[in-house]
């Protein structure tokens, strides 16, 4: 990974919007992170940007982490979104891993965990994206290879009298 | 004498040469009869006398008489008036036997009754003795249904307090860790390693406060009066029911104006009622399109008085009173213990003060609360 990664937090903790930046700068060499109050503020920074990855705690005042995991689905289908949740809350994991997120990640975080998962994910995310522009250059050799063949198969009648000389 | 008379007239007639001795005899007694006359006449003057006299005597007899017949007149009407009384008080006494008669009757009722009453009395003796045994009791399972209710309540808020201590804790975890890599990354300032340790110690202190909270209210401490500000109970009580308040939602005003209300009482008894109260709220609101609960107060003249209004759904019309029973609840099976309400009122009413409830239909529930108010010189001492 060549180019810098850029993570959104979304947590409505003052004090982890400062801790986990951290934590996450220290862990993950030149990575940008944002951080997000709210799930409408996050809305705004998703419009405004492609992250690599988003971060998003459950319980949230007004919209909650799952809404905003909506929200992200339809808005950056391709986004990784990772969710923060606090410990026994299994039955909004499997909501949240249900309605789309790639993973979740336990209150208390684990750094190593957290920063290991957050990898992996943009990592998927990578290879998903390179797996689909792959696709696209294969499918565009596919063509033009068609079109090869279309060409070579047409010269026969096109020109017969070169054939013969 | 007439026969002497004769006899001498026959012997005179019979013998001339009588004739003298006869007239000698008939003088003397013609002398005789002359003095018999004069006597008789005497006898009747004397005899006129007394007919006068007698007369005389029968006419005062006739005054006396006619005297009499007035007296007997009198005496007659003396005697009906007499006898007319005599019919009155016979009636009376015909009564009063009556009356004799029904109060001996009172009497015996009376003396049943009496003793009626003194079987009675000694039931009601036991009775009492029966009753203050059973107050005492009472008394106790109240202590144990006070201290019942402040686990229910403890334990309402331990979901909301487990949240809020996971995140100072995993925050320090956090802080924690990224001072270790900061020091394991050789060559870091010092600056940035204690600003992460500096960051950990605050969010330490938070969850030692709310620790150190929970278990002031959980703790069976003896009833105690103190001077206490009201501000500060509600503040407290606000600070466990913060975060669960936060999250859904619901804007809390606190205006208890400029007067600085202390009341003597015990802090975590009304602290509890505010988290009742306050929980009650939460879940009234829980539906609702504008989510809001407001605690005003205001203290005059030796009596603050909160109110808390919701923007809940209201209580409905007929259980304004019913509220206030133990076990009473309109939640959910196993959302609430019902007890939180009578707990509350136990509360205020053990402060000395009340607790009702308005809650006009298509609006949300007001609690009210009057307190007495501390007197000034405890007020003065308070801190």
């Amino acid at each position: 990974m060549t180019t810098t990664l850029s993570v959104l937090i979304v947590d409505d903790d003052p004090a982890l919007l400062q801790a986990l930046p951290q934590a996450l700068r220290l862990r993950m060499g030149g990575v940008t992170v944002e951080t997000a109050d709210s799930a409408a503020a996050a809305l705004e920074r998703i419009a405004a940007e492609d992250y690599d990855a988003i971060v998003t705690d459950i319980k949230m005042p007004g919209m909650d982490g799952l809404a905003l995991l909506a929200e992200i689905r339809t808005r950056r289908p391709d986004t990784p979104t990772l969710i923060i949740t606090g410990h026994g809350e299994n039955e909004l994991v499997v909501r949240a891993l249900r309605g789309g997120a790639c993973d979740f990640i336990q209150k208390p975080i684990d750094r190593g965990y957290f920063v290991a998962a957050l990898y992996r994910a943009i990592r998927a995310h990578t290879l998903n994206r390179k797996v689909k522009e792959r696709q696209v250059a294969l499918e565009s050799c596919a063509e033009e290879l068609e079109r090869l063949v279309q060409k070579l198969e047409r010269p026969p009648r096109a020109v017969p009298g070169k054939a013969e000389s | 004498m007439p026969e002497t008379a004769a006899e001498e007239r026959q012997t005179t007639v019979a013998d001339p040469g009588a004739a003298m001795t006869a007239e000698h005899r008939l003088r003397a007694h013609v002398e005789r009869l002359e003095r018999r006359l004069q006597k008789r006449d005497e006898q009747r003057r004397a005899m006129l006398h007394i007919m006068a006299d007698l007369s005389e005597f029968n006419k005062r007899l006739a005054n006396q008489r006619k005297a009499m017949l007035h007296i007997l007149a009198d005496y007659e009407q003396d005697r009906r008036r007499l006898a007319r009384q005599t019919e009155r008080l016979d009636n009376s006494r015909r009564a009063l036997l009556h009356i004799l008669q029904d109060s001996h009757m009172d009497k015996l009722r009376l003396e049943a009754s009496r003793k009626a009453m003194i079987h009675i009395m000694g039931d009601l003796r036991e009775t009492t003795a029966e009753m203050q045994r059973r107050e005492r009791e009472l008394r106790d399972k109240q202590e144990q249904l006070v201290q019942a209710g402040k686990l229910a309540t403890l334990g309402e808020l331990t979901t909301g307090v487990a949240h809020e201590l996971n995140n100072p804790l995993n925050n320090i975890g956090l802080f924690v860790g990224n001072a270790v890599d900061l020091i394991e990354l050789a060559g870091t300032e010092k600056g940035h390693i204690v600003r992460e340790l500096y960051h950990a110690m605050q969010q330490v202190r938070k969850a030692t406060e709310i620790i150190s909270h929970l278990r002031t209210f959980g703790r069976a401490a003896p009833v105690s009066r103190e001077a206490i500000s009201l501000r500060q109970v509600i503040e407290r009580a606000l600070s466990l029911m913060r975060e669960q308040l936060r999250l859904r939602e619901i804007a809390v005003t606190v205006d208890l104006g400029p007067e600085e209300p202390v009341v003597l009482g015990n802090a975590i008894q009304l602290e509890q009622v505010f988290i009742n109260l306050l929980t009650n709220a939460r879940d009234a609101v829980a539906e609702s399109p504008r989510k809001a609960v407001r605690i005003a107060g205001s203290a005059r003249s030796g009596v603050v008085e909160v109110a808390l209004t919701d923007t809940g759904h209201g209580i409905p019309s007929g259980l304004e009173q019913r509220i206030f029973d133990p076990f009473f609840t309109t939640k959910e099976v196993g959302k609430g213990t019902g007890l939180g309400l009578s707990i509350t009122y136990g509360i205020i009413k053990e402060h000395g003060g009340t607790i009702s409830v308005v809650s006009p239909p298509g609006a949300g529930a007001t609690f009210l609360i009057e307190l007495p108010l501390a007197p000034a010189e405890t007020e003065e001492t308070s801190p």
